[in-house]
């Protein structure tokens, strides 16, 4: 694990996630450097690349700087989470950098407990999963800066969420994912024993919306 | 047109000045001044012929070891214009230029000549200032302009393609017009279940197949990617969903290296597929592109500037019929193969199912269009038909009936565009180019109409990254502008759209 902790000091981090806007930021040893927030949920593909390019020049960072890929898994629209997703793994590449993965609910959590640091009562996540569904995760306290998720990531209606917690007391974050957060949670992670995670794959938490096609009859 | 561009000598000096005079009439240089810019050392003069005859000249005017350039004149004779030669002759001053050490060219153009304008521009050429009635005795501002050259070498550029408008993740990698790696990672075993492309299974298979893909591209074609001159990536039309996972991953990957980045469009790509196969693109030429989820016939002049829309299918696409008449024949997914399969020994003519868009009716509105969900319905009322009779279905002929009908129409359009516009060039492409009949039938129609066909190999046929990294590599040897970084998905990009 020290490979991760050799790689922070060293370098420069992007983070990028697009689990619900178009969100980057670069920093150095978990401090953030500078961050591009754009909230619209559709643009992502438009945005993606001017979005890069702007947070690097106003960190005045060259692309080859960049040590660490960190890039938010989602869960979110699959879509927009998509396009982040791919973006973190050929600018890693083209940077040659190590690419990271974070759950992008965990972020969330790190923003409400910088904001609420001595909060005790376990927090609740939520982001929309559409079809009257939410995403969301269970939290009940941040440990040397990183969030520690007790339930989720899952998909599921509001009502079943909150049968589940009725008798649990908890507080309901809805805060915007930021990639500054994601970075930072990235970086507390590669300072524990278990380290920043590599993977980076979707969390999708849903199979792809198909049926197995039959033939319809044409008359009757 | 076969034409030839050479250097340009004393002898050529009659010729020169005849298109000067006619092209100038009002401020042509005089013979006096021609023969010595000829003759200077810091000059480069080009001629274009076409059957011996000069049509058309160029000068380029550079010190030694400068590294600015200038455009003296381009002039072609009238009756040769539209054909390409102006542009031709800037690529071969351009290279030049680039050979000469020159990083920026400038020129001055009438404010009035558009069409010169819009030739300069293809060439990145922006105006940066005004020469106040600089023409006389016409009394016309001039236009300064300039562009930058950007790399060392335009002529043979190292491009990587990336396409994912479907369900295929390409990537591509050529220099120049030769093909270095051509990797294609389908996800079509995952679509079989459901008998057709389901969007979702597609992007999701894009995203995994990305980074080997990326990889084993690389080693094949024996590059780095510092050694990449530019990168391109399919913008459209496709898939939105799918289309996105490229466009996020090359947009990335344009940045974090550093290469100008060119979006291009699909359909085009499928055009340049050839140019892979030939060393170049025979122009004019039909392009009938027939695939899972296109049917377009289309009349190319130029891949980089001038491809035009005949017609395409109003409802289905070709493949999506075979798929789809599979399925009512219970056969499995992709419908093309299997058809194929079925219809051995089958008599085409057993069946007379109708032929989309072909009454004169139909023909005055859609000449070129295609509609194949008519077809769909007959093949599945014929099997429902036999069913309900208690009749014994001889399935060979009802394949062989049905792909009869959808390779008639598809050729005999194909023909049809040829023989109108007096273009004795047609090329296929898409993946339904692998049906082995629609093949034979065009084979034979164009010998019949003296048409000469070209159909690349099947790996360049259906969707792949290499003949989008073909199309890029045109666009970067002509001298064209790479896209500016927000260029969006297009799921409905027109084929007139050949770079976003």
């Amino acid at each position: 694990m020290s490979e991760h902790l050799v790689s922070v000091k060293q370098g420069y981090v992007l983070a990028i996630d697009t689990s619900a806007g178009t969100t980057v930021a670069v920093l150095s040893l978990g401090e953030v450097l500078a961050e591009l927030n754009y909230l619209e949920p559709m643009t992502h593909s438009e945005r993606i690349g001017s979005a890069i390019e702007e947070v690097l020049a106003k960190a005045k960072i060259a692309p080859s700087n960049i040590s660490q890929v960190v890039v938010g898994r989602g869960p979110g629209p699959y879509t927009g989470l998509r396009v982040g997703l791919a973006a973190a793994k050929f600018f890693a590449i083209g940077a040659n950098a190590e690419l990271v993965g974070v759950c992008s609910l965990d972020a969330i959590a790190y923003s409400y407990y910088q904001q609420n640091p001595n909060q005790n009562v376990p927090v609740l996540v939520t982001t929309d999963a559409r079809r009257q569904e939410v995403f969301w995760a269970l939290y009940n306290s941040l440990d040397r800066g990183v969030p520690i998720r007790v339930e989720g990531p899952s998909v599921n209606k509001p009502a079943y969420l909150e049968e589940l917690l009725t008798g649990q007391e908890h507080i309901v974050t809805d805060l915007p994912i930021t990639a500054s957060s994601l970075g930072q949670v990235a970086h507390f992670q590669s300072l524990t024993d278990l380290g920043a995670s590599k993977d980076s794959s979707p969390i999708y938490l849903r199979e792809p919306d198909a049926t197995p096609g039959k033939a319809k009859k044409v008359s009757g | 047109m076969e034409y030839l561009i050479r250097e340009a000598n004393a002898s050529d000096l009659d010729a020169i000045m005849a298109i000067e005079n006619e092209c100038f009439a009002t401020d042509a240089w005089s013979q006096e001044v021609m023969l010595s810019e000829l003759e200077a050392p810091h000059t480069y003069y080009l001629v274009a012929e076409v059957e011996d005859q000069v049509v058309g000249y160029a000068g380029l005017s550079q010190l030694v070891g400068a590294t600015q350039a200038d455009i003296q004149t381009i002039a072609v004779r009238p009756n040769q214009r539209g054909s390409g030669l102006g542009r031709a002759l800037m690529q071969e001053l351009t290279k030049e230029a680039t050979r000469r050490g020159a990083k920026e060219v400038f020129l001055e153009v009438r404010a009035d000549n558009t069409i010169a304008q819009k030739l300069y521009k293809l060439f990145g050429f922006k105006q940066i200032g005004l020469r106040k009635k600089y023409y006389q005795p016409d009394g016309v501002d001039a236009f300064v302009m300039k562009t930058s050259l950007l790399r060392d070498d335009v002529s043979e550029p190292l491009v990587l393609g990336i396409e994912t408008s479907c369900d295929e993740t390409g990537i591509g990698i050529v220099r120049g017009n030769t093909l270095l790696a051509n990797v294609i990672s389908s996800s079509m075993d995952q679509h079989a279940r459901f008998g057709g492309v389901v969007p979702e299974v597609a992007a999701r298979a894009h995203l995994e197949a990305l980074t080997p893909a990326l990889e084993q591209a690389l080693s094949e074609a024996k590059v780095t990617l510092d050694e990449i001159d530019a990168i391109a990536v399919t913008n459209g039309p496709g898939l939105a969903g799918a289309l996105m996972v490229g466009v996020g991953a090359a947009k990335a990957l344009a940045v974090s290296t550093g290469k100008p980045i060119y979006a291009v469009n699909h359909l085009v790509g499928h055009i340049a597929a050839d140019i892979l196969d030939q060393g170049k693109l025979a122009v004019p030429t039909i392009a009938l592109l027939v695939s899972g989820g296109h049917t377009s016939l289309l009349l190319v002049r130029d891949i980089i500037n001038d491809v035009q829309l005949l017609g395409e299918t109003i409802d289905d696409a070709a493949g999506e019929a075979f798929d789809k008449v599979a399925r009512v024949l219970g056969l499995p997914y992709p419908g093309g193969p299997e058809i194929d399969k079925a219809a051995l020994g089958g008599n085409p003519a057993a069946i007379r199912f109708p032929r989309g868009l072909t009454l004169p009716k139909d023909m005055a509105e859609h000449r070129y269009d295609f509609s194949f969900s008519g077809l769909k319905t007959a093949v599945a009322r014929h099997v429902e038909l036999a069913e309900s009779k208690g009749e014994t279905l001889v399935i060979s002929d009802v394949a062989a009936s049905f792909r009869e009908a959808v390779v008639d129409v598809l050729i005999r359009k194909a023909i049809a565009a040829c023989v109108d516009n007096n273009i004795p060039r047609l090329l296929l492409g898409g993946g339904v180019i692998a049906n082995a009949r629609l093949r034979e039938v065009a084979i034979e129609a164009c010998r019949e109409n003296n048409i000469e066909l070209r159909i690349p190999p099947l790996s360049l046929c259906t969707d792949n990254g290499a003949m989008i990294a073909a199309l890029g590599s045109q666009l970067v040897q002509a001298g064209f502008a790479p896209s500016s970084l927000d260029f969006s998905a297009d799921s409905t990009l027109l084929v007139t759209q050949i770079q976003s």
